[in-house]
């Protein structure tokens, strides 16, 4: 009885490691069926309070938003909003996030859709990992009509593209980014995670089949409570007096070398648009005018590396003809709350604002 | 019990179970058992006990919960000189072990048995003298006075009172940290988390109260023999049933403690035993475990804001409760069967039972069936004996079977609630299950009362009719418990006050 | 012997507990684990055992480990006498 007991349970982790249903679950999902999808995608660094788990199957991390939900109304400008935990809103309520901010604005197009932005951010600072949502969202069958891309300069540094367990462990979808886009990373680079043949069988698998689990039950805590983030009683507010550091992220000054910065991956991010109208944002840092703060703007930022990239950015942006807003200093110290580049509601509002001409104006480049 | 407890603990009682082929005769494999629930037993007693901090407590609260089981153990016995010789190689058995927990203070890769280092020798000694003391005392004292160990009774249950009202044990806890030399403003309730002592202080009380009752030997036949030291302490601290039940009878626990033919352990047995622990560990860690994320708590109950999500998480704490602590309880029972203790079942299906009496008696059965014993039941006969008492004339109101009946539940029912913890709400749990018991009694009453003209059986229903009436009953039975846990599950009346607002669409 | 005990077991049941006198049970019909007897009429009938017995039940005693029918019941009836 005991070997029939184990004969069967190595044939059943043999047809797993082969049938890898691990992959395919992810789209098995009770999001948009049993309970509301969510406003943005799952992520959190304590479950039991966040109602949120991070998972790092792409397939389920859709499968829960609400953006996978149904099929468009005819009468919605779709915006997709991609960028990092900003985007996503750190400590922001979903209803308080930018995404939140421009749906309570009831924003119209000339041609009269209301325009329904979709929070697609993910708090992980690499635009590699930007394209990596982009190229899925684009490819699924979501029909967005525009694009709003927000990016900062922590998310270019070439070495830290594929810094993110949500990257290494997603291997074949980014090196296939990598093919696809000729993307300036190494396919066979060791940070990529390949599992053994035991990390394939179900004892292997436990945890990420724990974590889908937990995914779906904490859908029913998500839709009975409207909570999908831990909030914390009170934070560390971002730094104001800095470091007399004028490194960033071992660069330092005067200037950048070419390879420095990864450009490839936010034109990558412009070819998977493709023919949907693209908005890039530069999104608003916090200004120090504490202790050296003529060195740094901020915990992040040494300003020489800040001022370049910024440059560079409006250069690209004119030489390439792209919709570009720079918003870097949209937002006074007050509005930012526990990082450099984590705002208020009042500052998510106020980046609404500012965004609300140009995301209505890209109605006119789409076809409805 | 984690999970690297409950294999140490399984492989350990596997072992045993299996490891005496060799000795046919069975005595040496008998005896090699003793000794290894015995030690295991009190090794565990320190080594789940949790950390706290206040210094040495997760030393001295497993030297108490022994100390005590010996104490009781002799008050009831009085052993004379004879007895204690015989007594010696278990006192010695638990004072190496105590002694050596207490020296790995000093053995560095050996520290520590408890969560955080025992205190120094000297204390320690001196801890030992002082219980010595009292187990000396207590024989002496109770010795031909088997009355007074109701006031042992009493003891027991003013600490037990204490360790479960939140008030008097932060005042112990300042106590405690005086004693210590620690800063007494910290004082919390829940610093003295006192591992077990609800189970070991129902197995106290039933085994004093016992000996209170106990009847005179018939005439010509010689009085039963009583626990030895061993069987006692093995008994009340029986490490599977340690942390949460069963309560077993010590009657009971000696019968399989005393029965030879069950070493070695046959295929049947070691197979029933293993695929219970795990069934348990599917239930506790898979089952339990997961539908916690979803299940109602202190927190939760605050935020839910749609009255279908709120059904929805008080029926996943009422499957998770009772998934969680059967699963525990299929712990300790596999873990009891592999040794060859066929403890006590708790769960007999209760949320199958189309009615709150036949729910109680399937609920944490070794817990109510404890009340029953050692106080539903004295008390019930009390009133009901035709005896008049200064308290009670012999007819009357007071006598009415409808008041017994209604004074007998809700008092009960009011002490289990309690047993849990004094807070209002535990009392208003107990409440509400008293009435709904009294309510179901007055139900089958009338109902009986109206079938008491026709003959025999009650008539007969259509099957379908019957089925379709039991189907609602069950759904009733279990819908007025999983609300009765909204008091149980918070930690204030006016929460579960918001929770059944929410229920009802407020 | 044993089956006048029975007898009177069965009676009383049915008469005072159930209030059903012409109600035969079965000595090895389940009385404690079917519900039939709840815990208050239970401590009557160890009431009625000691009082027409003379054999103690105690406290401890009553519930369906100790004895679930009027066959159990008996036995320990006739055992204690």
């Amino acid at each position: 009885m005991l070997g029939k007991a184990l004969f069967l349970f190595l044939v059943f982790n043999l047809i797993f490691i082969l049938a890898d249903p691990a992959a395919g679950l992810g789209r098995v999902s009770a999001y948009n069926i049993l309970f509301p999808g969510r406003s943005r995608l799952p992520y959190g660094d304590h479950p039991e309070r966040a109602y949120n788990v991070s998972v790092l199957n792409l397939d389920a991390m859709f499968a829960s938003h609400e953006i996978a939900a149904g099929t468009k109304p005819a009468s919605e400008f779709r915006v997709l909003l991609i960028g990092d935990s900003s985007t996503w809103g750190w400590l922001l309520k979903p209803a308080d996030t930018l995404a939140g901010q421009i749906n309570r604005a009831r924003l119209t197009t000339a041609d009269g859709r209301t325009v329904r932005a979709y929070n697609l951010g993910y708090p992980i600072m690499s635009l590699a990992k930007d394209v990596l949502i982009l190229d899925r969202a684009m490819r699924a069958a979501w029909q967005p009509d525009a694009v709003v891309w927000l990016v900062t300069l922590e998310s270019f540094p070439a070495d830290k593209q594929l810094f993110h367990p949500l990257l290494q462990n997603n291997p074949a979808p980014t090196r296939d980014l990598i093919a696809r886009y000729g993307l300036k990373l190494d396919p066979n680079d060791p940070q990529f995670v390949t599992p053994s043949l035991l990390d394939r069988t179900i004892i292997g698998r436990r945890r990420d089949l724990a974590d889908l689990a937990r995914l779906q039950l904490y859908g029913v805590m998500w839709a009975a409570t409207g909570i999908d983030q831990d909030y914390p009683a009170d934070y560390e507010p971002a730094a104001i007096d800095l470091d007399p550091d004028d490194a960033f992220h071992g660069h330092k000054p005067p200037a950048f070398g070419d390879a420095d910065l990864a450009f490839d991956a936010l034109a990558a991010g412009v070819r998977a648009a493709g023919k949907t109208p693209l908005l890039i944002v530069n999104e608003p840092i916090l200004r120090s005018n504490g202790r050296n703060s003529d060195i740094r703007y901020n915990f992040f930022y040494p300003r020489w590396a800040y001022d370049q990239y910024r440059a560079a950015m409006i250069a690209q942006a004119t030489a390439q003809g792209w919709n570009y807003i720079d918003a870097w200093d949209l937002l006074p110290m007050s509005e930012f709350t526990n990082s450099a580049v984590h705002y208020t509601p009042a500052g998510a509002k106020l980046l609404a604002d500012r965004l609300a001409d140009a995301v209505t104006q890209l109605g006119k480049i789409s076809t409805p | 019990m984690n999970l690297t407890q409950i294999l140490a603990f399984a492989a350990l009682s596997l072992i045993v179970g299996l490891a005496c082929a060799w000795d046919r005769a069975r005595v040496r494999a008998m005896r090699a058992r003793g000794w290894v629930m015995l030690a295991a037993s009190v090794v565990a007693v320190y080594w789940l006990q949790s950390s706290s901090p206040i210094r040495s407590l997760d030393f001295w609260l497993p030297t108490a919960s022994i100390g005590l089981t010996v104490i009781v153990w002799a008050a009831i016995y009085a052993p004379r000189r004879a007895e204690w010789r015989a007594a010696l190689p278990a006192g010695a058995v638990i004072i190496g072990i105590v002694a050596f927990i207490a020296l790995t203070r000093y053995i560095d890769p050996l520290c520590c048995v408890t969560p955080t280092r025992p205190p120094d020798i000297v204390t320690v000694a001196f801890g030992g003298v002082i219980v010595a003391a009292l187990i000396a005392g207590a024989t002496l004292l109770f010795r031909g006075r088997t009355r007074w160990l109701n006031w042992l009774v009493l003891g027991v249950i003013a600490a037990f009172v204490i360790l479960k009202l939140d008030v008097a044990t932060q005042a112990l806890s300042a106590v405690l940290r005086g004693l210590n030399g620690q800063d007494m403003a910290q004082a919390s309730a829940l610093d003295v988390r006192w591992l077990g002592f609800s189970y070991i202080a129902f197995r106290l009380i039933h085994a004093l109260r016992d000996r209170v009752t106990a009847r005179p030997p018939a005439p010509g036949k010689p009085a039963p023999a009583g626990l030895t030291l061993r069987e006692f302490v093995s008994y009340v601290v029986f490490f599977p049933a340690l942390t949460a039940g069963p309560i077993d009878r010590a009657d009971r626990f000696v019968k399989d403690y005393r029965n030879t033919t069950v070493l070695p352990m046959d295929t049947a047995s070691v197979v029933a035993g293993v695929s219970r622990i795990l069934l348990g560990v599917f239930k506790k860690f898979v089952i339990a475990d997961t539908l916690a994320i979803v299940a109602l708590n202190a927190v939760n109950a605050a935020q839910v804001n749609a009255t279908i999500w709120m059904w929805v998480i008080v029926y996943a704490y009422a499957l998770r409760i009772f998934f969680d602590f059967s699963g525990y309880t299929d712990i300790a029972i596999g873990l009891g069967r592999l040794f060859g203790i066929k403890l006590p079942e708790n769960f007999d299906r209760p949320y199958l039972k189309s009615n709150l009496t036949l729910f109680w008696n399937s609920w944490h059965m070794s817990l109510s069936q404890w009340f029953r014993a050692y106080f539903f039941n004295p008390v019930t006969r009390a009133l009901r004996s035709p005896r008049e008492t200064h308290f009670l004339p012999a007819q009357g109101f007071f006598r009415q079977p409808a008041f017994i009946i209604l004074f007998g539940q809700v008092t009960t029912m009011l002490l289990i609630g309690l047993w849990h913890g004094i807070t209002w709400n535990f009392v208003v749990w107990g409440a509400w299950h008293a009435f709904g018991l009294f309510a179901h009694n007055r139900w089958a009453e009338f109902a009986r009362r109206r079938n008491a003209s026709t003959d025999a059986e009650p008539t007969p229903q259509s099957p379908v009719r019957r089925r379709v009436v039991t189907v609602l009953s069950v759904v009733a039975t279990f819908n007025f418990v999983a609300l009765g846990w909204v008091w149980f599950a918070l930690p204030s009346i006016d929460l579960s006050l918001t929770v059944f607002r929410r229920l009802v669409g407020g | 012997m044993t089956t006048e005990i029975r007898t009177a077991l069965a009676q009383y049941i049915a008469k005072e507990i159930l209030q059903q006198p012409k109600r035969v049970i079965a000595p090895d019909a389940p009385l404690i684990s079917s519900g039939l007897i709840d815990s208050f009429h239970l401590v009557d009938l160890g009431l009625f055992v000691e009082d027409k017995f003379g054999v103690r039940i105690d406290d401890a005693e009553l519930n369906k480990e100790t004895f679930d029918t009027i066959e159990q019941l008996t036995a320990i009836i006739v055992e204690r006498q």
